[in-house]
C-alpha cells in the first residue's frame, strides 16, 4: 500500500493526536492554539492537494480512493481551513474546553474524509457515526448551557433515529443483494433496482445521508441546531458536513445505475419539497442562522436535482455545487462571526449599518447572498445552471420549473438581509467594526472567488467531470 | 447569415470601458466626490463615442452580422463568448450609450454614497450592453440577471416614494421573468441536440418542431415580457420608475424596458418562428389593451412620474404591437420605437428629476407656472412630451407610424383602437404640460433657479438626438431595416 493514498487521512488523524496530546500538557493560550490549527490545517490543505492523483484500493476493499474522493478530500479540509480561520475569536466555549474543540473538528474532518471514500458499506456507516458523534459534542460545547444542550440532544436524538434508518437499509440491502461494498452493488443492483425491498432498502439507506445534507424529512433538527450551536459549529455543519454528505450520496445512488424511476421519483418529490419548506420557512425567520438553516434545507433540494438525473452531468453538477455551498455559505457564517464578536446569534437587523462598519464584510455578504440565490454572475448561479442543463437533458422539465420559482422565493429574503446591511440604520450609533487584516483578505478573495467561479467557471466544471467520471 | 468578424473589437470595447470605469470607482476613496464623478462621466463619454462609431462604422449595404467576435467560454456545454453587431441591435446599443451617459451627468449634483451610486450604475450598464451585443443565449440570460444585481439597492438606497416597496416589487417581477427565462433555454439547448448556445446555429430552419417551439415561445414571451412591460405583468414599471432616483428611471425606461422587447425578439421570434406566428394574435391583443390601459390610468395620475410611468406602458405596446405583425415594416417600426421611445423617455424623466430636485415635489396640483420661473428646464419637458405625442419633427412620430400602417393591414381593430388610445396619451401630455408649467403659478417655487447651461448638456443631447431622427429617419431606418427585411424573407412560410 502506499503510503500517500492514505495521506491526507493519516495526516488529519495526526493533527487531531496534536491538539490531544497538547490538551495533556501545554497550558491553555488561545492565540498559539489558533495559530497551530492555522497552521495544522493550511497544511493540510496542501497535503489533500498532493494527493489528489491518488487512486487505489485499500483494507480489503472496504475503502476505495479515487479521483472523486480526492476532489471531496481537497473540500474538505479546505472548509476545515476556513471554519479554523474564524476561530481566532473563541469567547463562547469554556477555556479548558478549547482543545477539546479543535480535536474533534480535527477527527470530525478525518470522519468526512473517511466517508467520502467508503467502499463497504460498514466503513460508510462507522464513518458517518463518528462525524455525527463529534458534531453531537461541538454543538453542546457553547458555553450558554441551556442552548447548546439543549441543542446538542435534539440534534443526537434526530441523529441515531436517522442512523437507526440507515442501518435497517443497509441490513435489507444486504439481504436482497448479498453485497456488502459499492463495488459490488454496482454490479448487482440495476437490473434488480425496481424490486420493492431493494428499493426500499437504498431508499433507508440514503436516509442517513438524507439528516446529514438536512433533505425533508430529515431536515426539522437544522433550524434549532444552527440557532443553538455557537457560530463556528454552525458555520462547519452548514459547509463541511453538507459536502460529505453531497458526496457520500452521490456516491451511493451512483451505485444503483441509470434506470431507476421509483428512485427519481421519490427523489424528485423530496426535492420538490425540500427546497419549498426551506424557502417558505427561511422567509418568517428573524435570526440570521435560522434563516441559513432553512436555506440549506432548499439547497439540499437543488443537489437533489442534480443526485436525480442519475447521469454523469448531474452528478458533476452536484459535485461543482459542493464547491459553491461551501464557498458561499462559508462567506455568510464569516460575517456573522465577525459581527457578533461575543458570539451571540445574530438578529437580521443587526446588521443594520454593516456597509459603513464595515464596507468589505457588506460586500462579502451581498455576493455570497446573491450566490445563494443564483443570480450571475456568481459560483452560486454556474452550479444551479449545471444542475438544470442534466436534469433538462433527461426532460424533467416541470422540476425546473418549480426550482427557479424557488430561486424567485428565496431571493425575496435574501435582499431583506441585504436590506438590512445596506439600508437600515441602528438605532444607536455603531462603532466600525473591528476587522483583522486576515480576516479583511479572505472576505475580500472570498467574493472574489464567487464571482470569478461565475464568471470562468471552466476549470472548475472540467474537475467537476472529472470527479463525476471518477464516480461512473 | 453573412459574418463579418472584427478588425477592432469596437464591442468588447464598450464592455471593457464600463468595467475599467466600475473599477476606478471602485478604487477611488468614497470622499473625493468630484473625482468619482469626472471618472464616471469620462468613462461613461468613451462609451458613448464608441457606440456611436459602431453605429456609423456599420455598412448597411453589407447588413448581416458585423464587427462578430467569438471565443469559446465552456466547451463542454457548448457555451462561447460571441458578439456582434446586425441592425436590430445596433440602434439599442447607441440608445444605451447616450442613456448612460446623460444619466451620469444627470445624477451630477447627487451628494450621497456617491462612490456607491456610480459603482452600482456602471454595473447596470454593463449587463445592458452586454445583453444587446450578446448572440449566446446563455450570456444573454446572464446578462438579464446581472442586471438585477445592482437594481434593487439603486432603488431602494437613493430613491423616494416607498422605495422599498418599489425595489423590491421590480426586482422580484423581474426575477419571475427569469425563471421563465432559464427553463425555455435549456429547454431549447436539450432538445436541440447541437450541444451550443449559440443562437445562429439554433436558428437554422428545421431544428425545433412546431410544437417546441410553441411552448418555447410562450415561456420566452412571457418571461422577456415582464421586462418589456407587457399587460399584466407591468404593474412593476410605474412604480419602480417613480421609486427610483432619476438616473436609474433613466436607464430603466428608457433602456431596461427595451432589454424585454430585444429579448422577445431575439430570443422568441429568432428561435421559435412558428411559435411567433402562432402567437402573433395573442401578442397583438396583449399588446393593445397594454396601450389602452396604460393610457387611460395615466389620465388620472397626479404624480408626474407615475404618468411618465404609464405612458411608457402604452408606447411599450406599441412595441409590443409592432412585434406582433409578423412583418419587415412592424419590426421597423418595433425597432425604432424602441429607441425613440428610450431617448424620449430618458429625457421626461432628467426633466422631472430637475424640477423635482428644486421644488421637492412631483405632484401636478401643487405645481403651476413653472414655464414663467424655468422656462428652459421646462422647455425640455415639453419637447419630450410632445414627442412622446408623436409630433411630426420629432423621432417618436416615425416609430409610431410605421407600427401602426404595419399594424392596420393585419389587425385593422386592433390598431384603430390603439391609434385612439394614443390620442388619450396625447390628451393626458397636454394636460399635464397645462397644469404644471402653465395657469397659476405657485409663488412658493418663485426663486427658483433655472437650468443653467452645464446642468442643460444631457437633456441637450436628448433633444438633439430627438430632432436629429425626427427630420432625418432614413439613418436610423436603413440600418434596421438591414436587418429585418433579410430576417423576414428567411421565414419559412
Amino acid at each position: 500500500m502506499k503510503w500517500m493514498t492514505f495521506g491526507p487521512e493519516i495526516y488529519t488523524l495526526l493533527a487531531a493526536l496534536w491538539f490531544l496530546l497538547l490538551s495533556l500538557g501545554a497550558r491553555p493560550d488561545a492565540k498559539r492554539e489558533h495559530l497551530t490549527s492555522l497552521l495544522l490545517a493550511a497544511v493540510g490543505v496542501m497535503v489533500s492537494v498532493a494527493a489528489i492523483k491518488a487512486e487505489g484500493h485499500l483494507f480489503v476493499n472496504a475503502y476505495r480512493v479515487d479521483f472523486f474522493s480526492q476532489v471531496f478530500k481537497v473540500m474538505l479540509s479546505l472548509g476545515l481551513f476556513l471554519i479554523v480561520c474564524i476561530c481566532g475569536n473563541l469567547t463562547d466555549i469554556r477555556e479548558r474546553n478549547r482543545h477539546d474543540f479543535y480535536i474533534l473538528l480535527f477527527v470530525c474532518t478525518l470522519a468526512m474524509m473517511l466517508l467520502v471514500s467508503g467502499n463497504h458499506l460498514l466503513t460508510i456507516y462507522v464513518s458517518l457515526e463518528l462525524s455525527s458523534y463529534s458534531l453531537y459534542v461541538l454543538v453542546a460545547l457553547r458555553r450558554d448551557q441551556n442552548f447548546g444542550l439543549e441543542a446538542g440532544i435534539k440534534y443526537f436524538l434526530v441523529g441515531i433515529f436517522a442512523s437507526g434508518v440507515m442501518i435497517f437499509g443497509l441490513a435489507l440491502l444486504y439481504a436482497t443483494t448479498g453485497a456488502t461494498t459499492l463495488d459490488d452493488l454496482v454490479k448487482v443492483l440495476p437490473p434488480i433496482i425496481n424490486q420493492p425491498a431493494v428499493i426500499i432498502g437504498l431508499l433507508f439507506t440514503v436516509s442517513g445521508f438524507f439528516f446529514k445534507l438536512a433533505v425533508f424529512p430529515f431536515h426539522i433538527w437544522a433550524p434549532d441546531i444552527y440557532q443553538g450551536s455557537m457560530n463556528q459549529v454552525a458555520a462547519y455543519i452548514a459547509t463541511a458536513s453538507k459536502v460529505a454528505a453531497i458526496a457520500v450520496l452521490a456516491r451511493v445512488i451512483a451505485s444503483a445505475g441509470e434506470g431507476s424511476t421509483y428512485l427519481v421519483h421519490v427523489l424528485g418529490v423530496l426535492s420538490i419539497i425540500s427546497m419549498t419548506v426551506g424557502n417558505l420557512a427561511a422567509i418568517a425567520q428573524q435570526d440570521l442562522k435560522r434563516l441559513l438553516a432553512y436555506s440549506t434545507i432548499a439547497h439540499a433540494g437543488y443537489v437533489l436535482i442534480g443526485i436525480l438525473s442519475l447521469n454523469a452531468a448531474g452528478y458533476a453538477g452536484a459535485v461543482y455545487y459542493a464547491m459553491a455551498v461551501l464557498v458561499m455559505k462559508f462567506t455568510v457564517f464569516l460575517v456573522i462571526v465577525e459581527v457578533a464578536d461575543d458570539g451571540r446569534n445574530v438578529q437580521i437587523e443587526q446588521l443594520a449599518g454593516l456597509h459603513r462598519r464595515s464596507p468589505i464584510l457588506a460586500l462579502a455578504l451581498m455576493v455570497s447572498l446573491f450566490s445563494l440565490a443564483g443570480i450571475p454572475p456568481t459560483m452560486g448561479f454556474t452550479g444551479k445552471f449545471l444542475l438544470f442543463v442534466a436534469a433538462m437533458g433527461r426532460g424533467y422539465f416541470t422540476l425546473v420549473l418549480i426550482a427557479m420559482i424557488n430561486v424567485v422565493v428565496s431571493l425575496y429574503y435574501y435582499l431583506l438581509v441585504i436590506k438590512a446591511a445596506y439600508l437600515l440604520e441602528p438605532k444607536e450609533a455603531l462603532p466600525p467594526l473591528n476587522v483583522s487584516p486576515f480576516i479583511k483578505l479572505l472576505s475580500g478573495v472570498l467574493a472574489a472567488v464567487m464571482i470569478a467561479a461565475g464568471l470562468f467557471p471552466y476549470y472548475l466544471i472540467e474537475l467537476a467531470d472529472a470527479a463525476a467520471k471518477a464516480l461512473m | 447569415m453573412h459574418i463579418t468578424y472584427a478588425s477592432f473589437p469596437y464591442l468588447s470595447a464598450i464592455l471593457l470601458s464600463c468595467v475599467v470605469g466600475l473599477l476606478a470607482i471602485m478604487l477611488i476613496p468614497e470622499e473625493r466626490k468630484a473625482l468619482i464623478r469626472w471618472v464616471s462621466a469620462i468613462f461613461s463619454g468613451i462609451t458613448l463615442v464608441l457606440s456611436a462609431c459602431l453605429f456609423l462604422a456599420y455598412d448597411k449595404s453589407l447588413g448581416g452580422l458585423q464587427f462578430a467576435e467569438k471565443a469559446s467560454w465552456v466547451p463542454s456545454l457548448g457555451i462561447s463568448y460571441f458578439n456582434a453587431a446586425d441592425g436590430f441591435n445596433l440602434p439599442l446599443l447607441l440608445l444605451t450609450g447616450i442613456v448612460f451617459f446623460t444619466g451620469v451627468l444627470t445624477m451630477w449634483e447627487l451628494e450621497m454614497r456617491v462612490k456607491e451610486f456610480f459603482a452600482h450604475y456602471f454595473l447596470l450598464v454593463t449587463a445592458v450592453f452586454g445583453l444587446f451585443m450578446s448572440m449566446d443565449l446563455f450570456f444573454i440570460f446572464v446578462w438579464y440577471d446581472v442586471s438585477l444585481f445592482p437594481m434593487y439597492l439603486l432603488i431602494a438606497v437613493w430613491g423616494h416614494t416607498r422605495k422599498e416597496y418599489g425595489a423590491m416589487k421590480l426586482t422580484l417581477y423581474l426575477l419571475s421573468g427569469s425563471a421563465l427565462i432559464l427553463p425555455a433555454i435549456i429547454y431549447l439547448f436539450a432538445k436541440s441536440g447541437l450541444h451550443t448556445f449559440d443562437i445562429l446555429s439554433l436558428m437554422q430552419p428545421g431544428i425545433f418542431t412546431a410544437e417546441q417551439q410553441k411552448f418555447a415561445f410562450l415561456l420566452l414571451y412571457l418571461g422577456f415580457g415582464i421586462l418589456a412591460g407587457v399587460w399584466p405583468f407591468h404593474t412593476w414599471s410605474p412604480v419602480g420608475h417613480v421609486a427610483a432616483p432619476t438616473g436609474v428611471s433613466m436607464v430603466h425606461a428608457g433602456v431596461l424596458m427595451k432589454v424585454g422587447a430585444f429579448g422577445i425578439l431575439r430570443v422568441a421570434i429568432f428561435l421559435c418562428p412558428e411559435g411567433w406566428q402562432y402567437y402573433a394574435q395573442l401578442m397583438a391583443l396583449l399588446a393593445a389593451i397594454g396601450i389602452i390601459y396604460g393610457a387611460l390610468v395615466g389620465l388620472r395620475q397626479t404624480d408626474l412620474k407615475y404618468v411618465i410611468g404609464y405612458s411608457s406602458v402604452s408606447h411599450m405596446g406599441v412595441v409590443g404591437l409592432g412585434l406582433a405583425t409578423v412583418t419587415a415594416q412592424g419590426l421597423n417600426g418595433a425597432v425604432f420605437q424602441m429607441f425613440t421611445h428610450g431617448v424620449m423617455t430618458a429625457l421626461l424623466f432628467s426633466s422631472v428629476g430637475y424640477i423635482y430636485d428644486r421644488t421637492h415635489t412631483k405632484m401636478i396640483p401643487e405645481l403651476g407656472g413653472l414655464s414663467r420661473i424655468m422656462p428652459v428646464a421646462s422647455t425640455y419637458f415639453i419637447v419630450a412630451a410632445l414627442a412622446g405625442m408623436g409630433v411630426p419633427g420629432l423621432a417618436n412620430f416615425w416609430g409610431e407610424l410605421m407600427v401602426f400602417i404595419a399594424a392596420f393591414k393585419v389587425y385593422p381593430v386592433r390598431g384603430i383602437v390603439a391609434v385612439l388610445a394614443l390620442l388619450v396619451t396625447a390628451l393626458f401630455m397636454l394636460r399635464v404640460v397645462q397644469r404644471a408649467f402653465y395657469g397659476p403659478g405657485n409663488e412658493r417655487y418663485a426663486q427658483l433657479p433655472d437650468v443653467t447651461f452645464c446642468e442643460g448638456i444631457p437633456r441637450m443631447i436628448l433633444v438633439a438626438v430627438l430632432v436629429l431622427f425626427g427630420l432625418y429617419p432614413s439613418l436610423l431606418l436603413d440600418v434596421i431595416q438591414s436587418a429585418s427585411i433579410p430576417f423576414m424573407n428567411g421565414l419559412p412560410r
